[in-house]
């Protein structure tokens, strides 16, 4: 058994090698947890709307809840108009959900502790969100760089901080997402191995902290999924409603 | 009396509205877990983004070390710019 506690980060190969035009496409276990989480949050969505009770079943009750809060979100942070948006961000927070909770079973391997897959997340949102700005108000949307009531002469330094803290949204966007995820899952293997290695004399301080981390980690589980929904909604606040 | 015992009832029931309360309130205060950590990567990810401009501009302009000077400054204060907007935002919801 590997100590190693990045260890569980890496990606292999599952099945035959499959390379087109020199890019590697092969199935790894990264695809097989990401196909995996995506199935499961259709299994659920398909099983609890199968049939529309007036007093719901468990898995009809998560879906509706689920729903709720998503709409609720929604029209909270970014208003009526962001409704057209909902199915994206509705199937944005689940993947992102059901990647950090799959992730937390045991031999599971985690998805959003890679930063590459978290900042094509967050580098399509900010193309599209830009894209929408753009369609919507036209050249207008760039006064979202120049704030009103700036002296001239400190209105050059200001865009440019303006333009660089716009620039900033998708590198913080998936930074906290990878690295929440990664530090926890980290930090769980190396009280594990505490626990290994003290044995049974001192390892069950360890396994202490060790279960109190397990629940740490379901709440940031959660609460990352959610703040990475939240965040893609005040983006979206930005672009479609225009006021600074 | 029923008048009493509804009374009673509906003392009973109010006080358990507020223990309910007080229990969906401290849900939202592991809401602020997530706040706390969203400050700390803004701040962060201003200052990577300007300095990587910073960088690219030298390599253009072969100006090498005084842009990333000046755009690290720069995203610097675009960092704490982010972080006053997300704290302003954080205040609005309350």
């Amino acid at each position: 058994m590997t100590t190693n506690p990045m260890h569980q980060f890496t990606v292999h190969r599952i099945g035959p090698e499959i390379k087109i035009a020199g890019v590697d496409l092969s199935f790894t276990n990264a695809s097989l947890f990401m196909l995996l989480s995506a199935l499961t949050i259709c299994g659920i969505l398909f099983l609890g709307t199968r049939e529309k009770k007036l007093v719901p079943d468990k898995l009809q009750l998560i879906s509706e809840m689920i729903y709720n809060f998503i709409a609720k979100m929604i029209s909270d942070t970014a208003g009526t108009k962001a409704k057209p948006y909902f199915p994206f961000i509705f199937s944005l927070f689940m993947f992102v959900l059901f990647c950090n909770m799959l992730g937390m079973l045991p031999y599971s391997f985690t998805v959003t502790s890679h930063i590459i897959v978290t900042l094509l997340m967050a580098i399509f949102i900010f193309i599209a969100v830009t894209i929408i700005g753009f369609l919507k108000h036209g050249f207008g949307y760039l006064k979202l760089f120049v704030p009103s009531g700036v002296p001239m002469v400190l209105l050059p330094l200001i865009t440019i901080i303006e333009i660089i803290s716009y620039l900033s949204r998708p590198v913080s966007l998936s930074v906290r997402l990878f690295a929440n995820m990664m530090a926890g899952h980290t930090m769980l293997k190396v009280f594990g191995g505490f626990v290994i290695s003290l044995g049974m004399l001192g390892g069950w301080l360890p396994l202490g902290f060790s279960v109190a981390l397990t629940g740490l980690e379901i709440l940031v589980a959660f609460l990352q999924a959610y703040v990475f929904a939240i965040l893609t909604c005040i983006y979206l606040n930005d672009a479609l409603n225009l006021h600074h | 009396m029923p008048d009493e015992d509804f009374k009673t009832r509906l003392k009973i029931a109010k006080d358990k509205l507020k223990n309910f309360k007080k229990i969906t309130n401290n849900n939202q205060n592991s809401s602020f877990i997530g706040g706390a950590f969203k400050l700390g990567t803004e701040l962060v990810s201003a200052v990577l983004v300007g300095t990587i401009i910073g960088f690219i501009l030298d390599t253009w302009f072969g100006t090498k070390p005084w842009l990333i000077i000046v755009f690290f400054f720069l995203g610097s204060a675009a960092g704490i710019l982010n972080v006053i907007k997300a704290a302003k935002r954080m205040q609005e919801k309350n």
